[in-house]
């Protein structure tokens, strides 16, 4: 095994690691802020990549276009999945937690559903874009474009949730967060706060979606594939942590990687259940949780 | 009053039409995954089933086993009637839905299923409730060697596909004077793959061929980047993939991520042979071969087959592939069995499937024939060797029915 050989592994590790840091932001957000699970997160990664792909299909824009108009139009989405569906679940008297958690995934399954319904089963891909089919070789070393494109987008949208988290609205999530009767007597309007939160998560996704778009397929059960993964991700990372979520999606992709090379590649996802029970017997709120 | 009459007189039709149907029409329960994964290919399955139907109830004319006249004659022209159940590619589902199959809709005979693993829990049911499973397009070979009664095969298994694969190595070989002299075998981790897998190490091993890498990866998963970097390691003459659609893009653009271009891709059908993975891949596909149990372009030898294609084509706007072919195929010959029977006796039927003899002409399937073994195998079953140009699978092996010379770049 050379050095090239295990140093192509681990940046394909790395590549897919950004994905899953970002596709586990929306959730670690939503999750932080209102200590709900959303269960339909893989499906608004899903809607994402459709919103993508129709554009796509119907006007040839370069998918790297819809960056901006398709997290616009996941956070409206995102917004609404909360006053519409959220809202109300939070308004019942009994077992809250447990409601909110059934709406989440009656929300995926429907969404799953609808989406095999309009788009049919079949597995769509975008086929031309500026990045596509591109690969850059660096010494030995093979980078594909669509791949490094999304890794530094993810990047570009965790320096960009870390900015919101240092403004004024950044700081009334925070304290939402912390204390969401309290918020109510300083003027916080909490419905405004948990809304946007929504709003937030759901963007994250959609930039996501776009980008795994130019070179994924997509297909009504693609987000589940990537669900599972976020969900371990969050906890991983710590609930409601940011930061936690991009090291752990990171720890993840390489984990995965490496346990596929070195042990089995039928394994690997029990390389990444390993880490997470160890930090769960070790550190149950996760590597930079707190709560 | 008068709208309680109404609804009334409604329910009393509803029951009596129920009945009524029921007690004339063949009923055969399909299980394919209709959402999940594998959605595409059950929904294709769906229309493929459908037009079999479409064939054996309809006056069609077409040249083959029950493609004239409406219906079943021996049971006084009774229609066959599909309940569709999805499984959703998860054994326990596929358990689950074949026991409602039977006790509730009262089928008399059972489908599918696309995935060997759920053929594996379907065929167990059929077996204790006595009653046949016909399998269309499982390919595990182990499938018929657990002693089942009512376990019925038309289409090859992975050892026979397999056998094709070596064979077209040694005489593409001998041909050209290009020998394969290794193999790297790529395969998800359930029955099919596994089962496939062991086939082809075994004929490797006996053909004098070295297995380069043998990698078992998980189906489904996000990502095989660190599998990709393993086949590119092995650099074998031939990379040969068992795998479903979502798992056959990921292998395809994986490899081209990592500026590796395989001399040649040997498939064991399943997703290769769906029309999704070559859009999907676009000019990736280009040369790579699969096995199939079916041939789109025999429609010299099998002159039903531009109609068939017309009427499948007419439901799901795509041809008939590998799977679908087999589909159509499997319930005629169900039908016809039930039909032969005159029957819808479980035992009478299954007497008739086992005397089942239909020579390959009266079939769209390139095969001999059909006539099962003694473990439900049709032994007639002769595969053939595609690959992809322009776009769409043409045969290339055996020769002497090939529409097309292959493309070989082995030992260029």
């Amino acid at each position: 095994m050379t050095l090239t050989f295990l140093l192509q592994v681990a940046v394909g590790g790395l590549l897919m690691g950004l994905i899953y840091a970002l596709v586990a932001a929306g959730l670690s957000l939503i999750f932080g802020l209102m200590d709900v699970v959303n269960f339909a997160h893989g499906e608004l990664l899903m809607l994402a990549m459709y919103a993508t792909f129709v554009v796509w299909l119907a006007t040839g824009l370069d998918p790297l276009l819809l960056l901006i108009p398709v997290a616009l139009a996941l956070f409206a989405l995102g917004v609404a999945i909360y006053h519409l569906l959220m809202a109300r679940a939070l308004s019942v008297q009994f077992n809250r937690g447990m409601v909110q958690i059934f709406v989440t995934f009656g929300l995926a399954i429907f969404l799953r559903g609808a989406a095999q319904f309009t788009f049919g089963s079949d597995f769509k891909s975008v086929s031309t874009s500026l990045l596509a089919n591109r690969t850059i070789d660096m010494g030995g070393i093979f980078v594909p474009l669509p791949q490094l494109a999304a890794g530094l987008v993810s990047l570009l949208a965790f320096a960009g949730l870390f900015a919101i988290g240092r403004t004024e609205f950044g700081r009334a999530l925070e304290a939402t967060r912390e204390d969401r009767e309290a918020v109510a007597l300083i003027g916080i309007d909490r419905d405004r706060i948990f809304a946007l939160g929504w709003g937030l998560g759901a963007a994250a996704v959609g930039i996501a979606g776009v980008m795994l778009a130019t070179f994924y397929y997509v297909s009504p059960n693609v987000g589940a594939t990537f669900a599972l993964i976020a969900y371990v991700t969050v906890a991983l990372g710590g609930f409601g942590s940011l930061f936690g979520a991009l090291v752990a999606g990171l720890l993840i992709g390489e984990v995965e990687a490496l346990t596929a090379l070195l042990i089995e590649p039928s394994l690997k996802q029990v390389g990444m259940f390993v880490i997470y029970l160890a930090v769960l017997m070790f550190r149950p709120r996760g590597l930079f949780g707190t709560l | 009053m008068q709208r309680r009459v109404l609804v009334v007189a409604a329910f009393v039709l509803a029951i009596g039409g129920g009945v009524a149907r029921a007690a004339n029409d063949v009923v055969i329960g399909a299980l394919y995954p209709m959402t999940g994964p594998n959605a595409q290919v059950g929904n294709d399955a769906r229309a493929a089933m459908e037009t079999a139907v479409e064939i054996i109830n309809g006056n069609h004319n077409l040249p083959m086993l029950l493609g004239k006249g409406g219906g079943l004659d021996k049971l006084g022209g009774a229609k066959v009637r599909l309940i569709f159940a999805d499984h959703q590619g998860d054994p326990q589902k596929a358990r689950a839905e074949a026991e409602r199959l039977i006790t509730q809709e009262h089928v008399v005979a059972l489908i599918g299923s696309y995935q060997s693993a759920t053929a594996a829990t379907i065929s167990q049911v059929a077996d204790r409730y006595e009653l046949p499973y016909m399998s269309a397009d499982n390919s595990s070979p182990s499938l018929n060697q657990r002693g089942l009664k009512w376990f019925f095969r038309t289409s090859p298994h992975d050892i026979m596909f397999t056998q094709a694969m070596f064979d077209f190595f040694r005489d593409i070989g001998a041909k050209t004077g290009r020998k394969v002299k290794s193999v790297a075998l790529f395969h998800e981790d359930t029955i099919f793959g596994t089962d496939s897998s062991n086939a082809q190490k075994q004929m490797a091993e006996a053909a004098g061929i070295k297995v380069a890498a043998d990698i078992r990866y998980r189906g489904n998963s996000p990502s095989l980047s660190a599998e990709v970097q393993q086949i590119k390691a092995a650099d074998a003459d031939v990379i040969m993939p068992s795998s479903y659609t979502s798992d056959a893009i990921l292998l395809m653009r994986g490899m081209h991520d990592v500026g590796y271009a395989p001399k040649a891709v040997m498939a064991q059908s399943a997703g290769f042979a769906e029309q999704a993975f070559i859009d999907a891949v676009g000019p990736l596909a280009e040369g790579v071969m699969s096995r199939s149990a079916f041939a789109l372009d025999s429609a010299k030898a099998r002159p039903a087959i531009p109609a068939v294609n017309a009427l499948y084509r007419a439901r799901n706007n795509k041809d008939l592939n590998d799977n679908t072919g087999r589909e159509i195929a499997a319930l005629i010959v169900l039908a016809d069995a039930i039909n032969r029977a005159g029957s819808m006796d479980e035992d009478k039927i299954r007497a008739a499937l086992i005397a089942t003899d239909i020579p390959g002409d009266q079939t769209i399937m390139p095969w001999k024939g059909i006539k099962f073994d003694s473990t439900g195998q049709n032994i007639a079953a002769t595969p053939v060797i595609q690959q992809i140009k322009g776009g769409a699978y043409h045969t290339i092996y055996p020769f002497d029915v090939a529409s097309e010379d292959a493309v070989w770049n082995v030992g260029k």
